[in-house]
């Protein structure tokens, strides 16, 4: 089922990057990575294989705005991570465009892993933080996006501006997530109230039943676009650089992955996905992962 | 050794503390349920018609929704309706505690109601004939015996609500499990944490199934 639609998927694309083509019309190929010709690679490299295979696999997650989301409305796949992976496919295969040969599998949090050591992705990407416990079981490419730990109020706060702020404040998070260390660590007079998803989190903070929800900025973005009546502040109080996850011993992948990565943000195509996904919720422009 | 991680893990207090939570919880929510219940009852063999129906509703509505279902009503809904359940810090426990007793006062109206028709009816027709009132008789003849009949099924109820307790937690009341929640994630030892936190809940529940079992013995009277 599942392969059939993204085959149909595949061939209208096709049909309209053809048609493009043949119209002259329009800025086609405007990837600056679009070369017409399919780079070779050693035949032991890992590249040599996902090449062979026709494919690349990409693990994302598809509920999680502005990262990876997969569109209701047209069932396709969109978001900053998944925007990166394009690039990735097209210089991997040297096609204009990513969708041809990118197979999405969907991943939640706590099944980025299994997915790749059980092979059924090459790649995840999908805000996942690059840690020691997580680097003794997989590989990670270099930091794609560097984020950290934020607060979110309502608009009209203004008595919550920075982490100290909360030490006698409710404040809401998840279960299970660094989160909460986090906060005990650093407002340790604050009164934590843990659900189980942020979900909830929102709805007490619209009660105003909790002062504020503190957790990765990333996933405060996705509160802010459902609720407009809140804002985040504060500097960030954690660190959470995300990378590309994949298997171990992937011959010559992380070099090459690398690369490429830095090609992504050095020719600007870094910061045009950024622009595009996570300025109209953050409100600022970045050039590179670490924003300088 | 398996539970270890209660005396190991730093923050000693979280597993005592939230076994104490879990403890009050079950506690109040019991008497909560039986009083309620013995009450729901009564209006199930109520004389009146409208009263058997509203006995009858109220086990229908608390019987058949999910009890996870009627704590995210109380405990997110209720604002929406006016409806403050206690402040910030209260506001979970006391939500928590109104559903499972009013979750578990359906269950007990239907045993004590069980027990109320099993009552020979030539006992109340000589009560009502030596003069007592319907209420008295219901005091006095009907109810002391229903009690005595129904020890074994509340028994069953009550371990069950100590054990429905635990959806507590999914709304953000620090019990028994909430607390293994807490240490599983910040050790990242999931077996221990969670055998730990069932190895607690049967510390509460088999003594309670003993103490059942004993004042059944203890009330049993020779017929």
């Amino acid at each position: 089922m599942r392969g059939q639609l993204f085959r149909a998927m595949a061939l209208v694309l096709a049909a309209a990057v053809l048609a493009t083509a043949c119209g002259g019309a329009g800025s086609g190929g405007a990837s600056p990575s679009a070369g017409a010709t399919k780079p070779s690679f050693a035949a032991s490299s890992y590249m040599a294989t996902i090449q062979a295979s026709g494919k690349l696999r990409v693990g994302t997650r598809d509920d999680n705005v502005p990262f990876g989301l997969k569109n209701p409305t047209t069932s396709k796949y969109e978001g900053f991570d998944v925007d990166v992976a394009r690039e990735l496919a097209k210089a991997l295969f040297g096609v204009a465009n990513g969708d041809d040969v990118i197979e999405f599998v969907s991943v939640v949090s706590a099944t980025r892993i299994p997915t790749l050591q059980d092979n059924k992705a090459d790649i995840v990407i999908a805000t996942f933080t690059i840690n020691d416990d997580r680097k003794k079981q997989i590989d990670f490419s270099d930091v794609y996006f560097r984020t950290g730990q934020k607060i979110l109020v309502k608009k009209d706060n203004t008595t919550i501006k920075d982490v100290k702020d909360l030490n006698g404040r409710n404040v809401c998070s998840a279960k299970g997530s660094t989160s909460e260390k986090n906060i005990t660590a650093q407002a340790p007079q604050a009164t934590l109230n843990l659900q189980d998803t942020y979900a909830p989190c929102l709805i007490l903070l619209q009660q105003g039943r909790v002062d504020a929800i503190s957790t990765d900025e990333t996933i405060l973005f996705g509160l802010v676009k459902q609720d407009p009546n809140t804002k985040i502040v504060g500097a960030y109080f954690s660190d959470e650089p995300y990378g590309i996850g994949f298997k171990k011993d992937r011959a010559g992948f992380t070099e090459w992955m690398n690369g490429e990565l830095k090609k992504i943000v050095a020719d600007g195509r870094w910061a045009k996905i950024y622009k595009q996904w996570i300025t109209p919720v953050s409100g600022d422009e970045k050039k590179n992962p670490e924003g300088k | 050794m398996p539970g270890g991680i209660v005396l190991e893990f730093p923050e000693l207090y979280l597993f005592p503390s939230g076994l104490w939570i879990t403890v009050q919880l079950a506690i109040l929510s019991l008497l909560g349920s039986l009083v309620l219940g013995t009450l729901v009852a009564i209006f199930r063999v109520a004389p009146a018609r409208p009263l058997r129906w509203i006995g009858g509703a109220y086990v229908e509505i608390f019987r058949n929704t999910p009890l996870l279902v009627q704590l995210f009503f109380l405990y997110f809904a209720t604002p929406y309706i006016g409806i403050y359940l206690g402040t910030r810090e209260t506001f979970a426990f006391n939500a928590a505690l109104l559903g499972l007793a009013l979750y578990h006062a359906a269950y007990v109206a239907e045993v004590v109601r069980g027990g109320l028709l099993g009552i020979d009816k030539g006992q109340i027709e000589a009560a009502r004939s030596l003069g007592l009132s319907y209420l008295q008789a219901l005091r006095y003849i009907q109810l002391p015996q229903t009690f005595r009949s129904v020890i074994p099924p509340l028994g069953n109820v009550s371990i069950a609500l100590v054990k429905n307790t635990s959806l507590a937690a999914t709304i953000g009341v620090a019990d028994l499990l909430y607390a293994g929640e807490i240490v599983e994630s910040r050790t990242f030892r999931a077996e221990e944490a969670f055998v730990a936190v069932a190895l607690l809940y049967l510390v509460l529940t088999v003594p309670l199934g003993i103490g059942v079992n004993w004042l059944e013995r203890r009330l049993q009277v020779a017929r």
